[in-house]
């Protein structure tokens, strides 16, 4: 019974969300620390998770929002700017790093203020 | 060990990594006139050479996941030969009265300094960035 309140898709979404965020910090560390490795190429999250994740918030599918796992494959789409084949672009890590870390402060702020609401309803107090 | 910041391998890795090149480019801009090195002949400039190891750990989810780690493989010598100078009264002069200088290049050296500190405070950045994300999370649920 008590599962009821902490599967809401809004409070599953968010979880989800912040797994992708560390997730994503994972990825944007190991391309800044291989940022001058010859022939790396960088990873980032599969953008089919974005998609899926979207569709299951939107849909309010409670089971898929359960089972999603994010994944961390390499960026096909990435080119190398210079002739060693690598192709983290430094500047381009650092700035997805900082708005990586800001979407991950809202998604905590998210978590939070669900469990807050939870503990008013219980309590009655804030 | 309790993993807090996660993508540590891979950043401790790097700042690793980048310190040693820091500290073998100013071995090499110390050495940059040194005409006579331990073994006898001019001094030869170092390079590193990187390379990547894989790691794998259990990540919380149950599945394996493996991180890459770079590192110094090892630092060999600069092939290239060094100009010399004709300097007849040099303790290092050869027959000729020519003297062989290290194939140091101090700009080449400088830029790569400037490269190798630019990638250590990126990575200085990342393991920042990390452990205020894990902050955030041990602060869920606080009023």
């Amino acid at each position: 019974m008590i599962d009821a309140l902490f599967n809401q898709p809004g409070y599953l979404g968010a979880k989800r969300m912040l797994d992708a965020s560390v997730a994503r910090h994972d990825a944007i560390a190991s391309n800044i620390a291989n940022a001058e490795m010859p022939h790396y190429r960088r990873v980032d999250l599969a953008p089919s998770f974005r998609t899926e994740l979207q569709n299951a918030i939107a849909g309010k599918d409670v089971a898929r929002l359960n089972s999603l796992r994010p994944q961390v494959i390499p960026d096909a789409r990435a080119l190398a700017t210079n002739l060693d084949g690598n192709t983290v672009d430094l500047e381009h890590e650092l700035i997805e790093m900082s708005q990586n870390t800001l979407e991950n402060t809202i998604q905590t702020r998210f978590v939070s203020g669900a469990l807050a609401k939870i503990r008013l309803a219980i309590t009655g107090k804030s | 060990m309790i993993n807090c910041i996660s993508s540590l391998a891979s950043t401790t890795g790097a700042l690793d990594a980048e310190r040693t090149r820091l500290a073998v480019i100013a071995q090499n801009i110390a050495n940059a006139n040194t005409t006579r090195g331990v073994d006898g002949h001019a001094y030869r400039r170092q390079q590193v050479v990187f390379d990547t190891v894989l790691q794998h750990a259990r990540n919380p989810n149950g599945g394996q996941e493996s991180s890459s780690v770079p590192r110094v493989s090892r630092v060999v010598d600069d092939p290239r030969v060094g100009s010399a100078i004709y300097q007849p009264g040099h303790k290092d002069a050869d027959a000729k009265g020519m003297v062989l200088l290290p194939n140091v290049d101090l700009y080449t050296e400088q830029a790569d300094m400037i490269v190798a500190s630019r990638a250590y405070e990126a990575n200085v950045a990342v393991f920042k960035n990390g452990r205020s994300m894990a902050m955030q999370a041990l602060s869920i649920g606080k009023r």
